[in-house]
């Protein structure tokens, strides 16, 4: 029954791994950094969001933003979780930075994540009132969609598995927030206010697609831990972000 | 981060020439740790002439059955299947990590789901778990197990199997596949390949009926019947997979270490391989980590928290001396092996190979 074959040539064949054991070394490199950029960009995002729960305009927006903070909290836990099983402390995990800790408004973020903490580079960025808030959430909740579709093809089965589970809260949470940009864009001030959010976020967001050309992208395929190339993902969030901007009748920014 | 506990072998049976079955009793203190879930496995670790090996093997007993059973295949130039196989003896104590493994789907008593299982050989031991628990917590669903051999004296757990049928009449149908004996119909000789699969699903199979697939077994075994499993419309989620651990890397050989007295603010040449590129540089022996070195010489190597505690860093020193300033995530067996994490390494030698390959 048994023929040879290499792990390497297995998941290039679209073989999935299921347990830690089985990761040749590189592979788990690429896993794990995978793994701790979407823990790190889920704690991060979470604690950037607590904020706002007190900037709710009523106490509808008040608890879609306490469940953000808590699902995206216990999302980076699951995630965590398998981490823990290549060797990561988890304990010390959570303390290791502060997920809290914003880069000045204007500051220029180098999308190649040089610091300390692998969450995407525009959760480095600060929110400076709800409007600001609602407009990151809405369009970076639509790339996220969009990005953890793709995790859902991901060669490692555990980290899969959970992706699909957190994909349709993931979702809600960005439908929390249009509910919460319509009810904005409807008044004059709240318009115009959303408009200059959405100059602000709109090319934040895209650059977390990454390069257009990657040389990651090809090692990642070659794991089966990605599929789809950069450049198109970001293509269908800038359809996707263009339509719903569209129906709360605002303007997408021309890219630069 | 999980640890090892002590079990004792209460049982060993002979399930066919070159494989047995243990069964296993952790003390009364881990009894909770070694609950576990139906298709999860244990790791092993023991000493083979003075260094670790860690093997991991599938729990083949069912939820309900109330203890712990792992099949061991011997496998040629096993060191741990070889030792349980041949030297293992009731009363003997072996150490193992509590339970892991994700190959399962929740169990509803409520359901009636139609499941579809592929073993290859040794692959049948996390199976027959999950057989053995749906059937007795999901009264109402039933189970099609297709189960590649060898030969018929090869077969694990012949007999439980048939007994299972019996127990759940008409909710088990089992389908050998025998590479080497002849079967009384032509379908169930020879290798599980496309052409076969075809056949069950027109004649064997409703594969439209079917919840969730589980595969074990060989690798190109497990590509054949995926790639099929898809062409019919099933779902990445719908399939489950489970590799053999035995492709895990053999044993890991002592990293060679330099004996040259090294004095701060040296420079030392690294080499280090990433993806099977190696590429040169020299840094100054200042406190930078390794890590932080080969960035900055835009070396694209890989990294997360950089704490010394997530391990994405992980590389193995092939070559020369260095020292972890903390470690958080790597276990004493692997930084025996040579293996550092690279955002905490500094160099003392005058030269250090680094690998992130190995």
């Amino acid at each position: 029954m048994t023929n040879d074959m290499s792990i390497a040539d297995y998941l290039a064949g679209g073989g999935k791994l299921s347990s830690p054991d089985n990761a040749p070394p590189l592979y788990r490199a690429e896993l794990m950094r995978m793994m701790s950029s979407f823990v790190d960009s889920e704690l991060a995002g979470s604690a950037g969001f607590a904020a706002a729960i007190n900037w709710a305009p009523g106490i509808a927006e008040r608890i879609a933003a306490s469940r953000i903070v808590l699902e995206k909290a216990d999302h980076a836990e699951r995630v965590l979780e398998l981490m823990g099983d290549f060797g990561t402390d988890t304990a010390l995990y959570n303390r290791a930075h502060s997920w809290a800790a914003r880069l000045p408004r204007d500051a220029v973020v180098d999308t190649r994540r040089m610091g300390g903490d692998m969450r995407l580079s525009v959760f480095h960025y600060p929110f400076e009132d709800w409007t600001d808030a609602v407009v990151m959430n809405v369009l970076m909740g639509l790339a996220s969609v969009i990005q953890l579709e793709e995790m859902t093809h991901a060669s490692y089965t555990p980290y899969a598995e959970v992706i699909r589970t957190v994909l349709p809260r993931e979702k809600r949470h960005m439908e929390l927030g249009l509910e919460g940009l319509k009810k904005l864009a409807a008044s004059d001030d709240g318009h115009a206010a959303a408009q200059k959010a959405v100059a602000y976020w709109h090319p934040r967001v895209a650059e977390t697609f990454g390069p257009a050309v990657s040389e990651r992208f090809a090692r990642l395929a070659r794991f089966g831990l990605r599929h789809t190339e950069n450049e198109p993902l970001r293509a269908r969030w800038r359809a996707d972000a263009e339509s719903v901007l569209e129906d709360c009748g605002l303007k997408t920014p021309v890219a630069a | 981060m999980a640890r090892f506990h002590p079990l004792e072998v209460t049982d060993i049976r002979r399930e066919t020439a070159d494989a047995v079955v243990l069964t296993l009793k952790p003390r009364d203190e881990d009894a909770d740790a070694f609950g576990f879930t139906q298709g999860q496995y244990l790791t092993f670790r023991r000493q083979f002439d003075g260094e670790e090996v860690r093997r991991s093997y599938s729990i083949c007993a069912g939820l309900d059955e109330g203890c712990l059973k792992v099949g061991v295949k011997r496998v040629e130039g096993g060191a741990f299947s070889t030792f349980a196989n041949e030297e293992l003896k009731p009363g003997d104590v072996i150490e193992a990590m509590p339970p892991m493994g994700k190959f399962f789907t929740p169990l509803d008593a409520d359901v009636s789901k139609d499941y579809l299982g592929f073993a290859g050989g040794s692959g049948i031991t996390p199976l027959l778990s999950i057989v053995k628990t749906v059937l007795a917590r999901e009264p109402q669903s039933r189970f099609t197990l297709v189960y590649a051999n060898r030969q018929i004296k090869s077969i694990m757990f012949r007999e439980e199997l048939e007994d299972l049928k019996n127990t759940y009449l008409g909710r088990l149908s089992v389908i050998h596949v025998l590479e080497s004996d002849s079967q009384e119909i032509d379908l169930f000789t020879g290798r599980i390949d496309e052409e076969k699969l075809e056949a069950f699903f027109n004649l064997w199979i409703d594969l439209p009926a079917v919840d969730t697939a589980f595969i074990c077994g060989p690798e190109p075994m497990m590509l054949t019947i995926a790639a099929a499993l898809k062409k019919h419309g099933m779902k990445d989620e719908q399939i489950k997979f489970e590799l053999f651990a035995s492709s895990q890397p053999g044993r890991a050989k002592q990293k060679v270490v330099s004996q040259t007295a090294a004095t701060a603010g040296e420079s030392v040449e690294i080499q280090l391989t990433l993806d099977g590129t190696t590429r040169s540089f020299t840094m100054q022996r200042d406190g930078t980590a390794v890590l932080d070195a080969a960035l900055a010489h835009d070396i694209d190597a890989p990294y997360s928290c950089k704490g010394g505690i997530c391990s994405t860093c992980r590389a193995k020193v092939v070559e020369g001396e260095v020292e972890m300033i903390t470690n958080h995530a790597l276990e004493d067996y692997e930084v025996r092996a040579g293996y550092v994490l690279s955002c905490q390494c500094l160099p003392l030698s005058e030269k250090v190979v680094i690998s992130y390959d190995e």
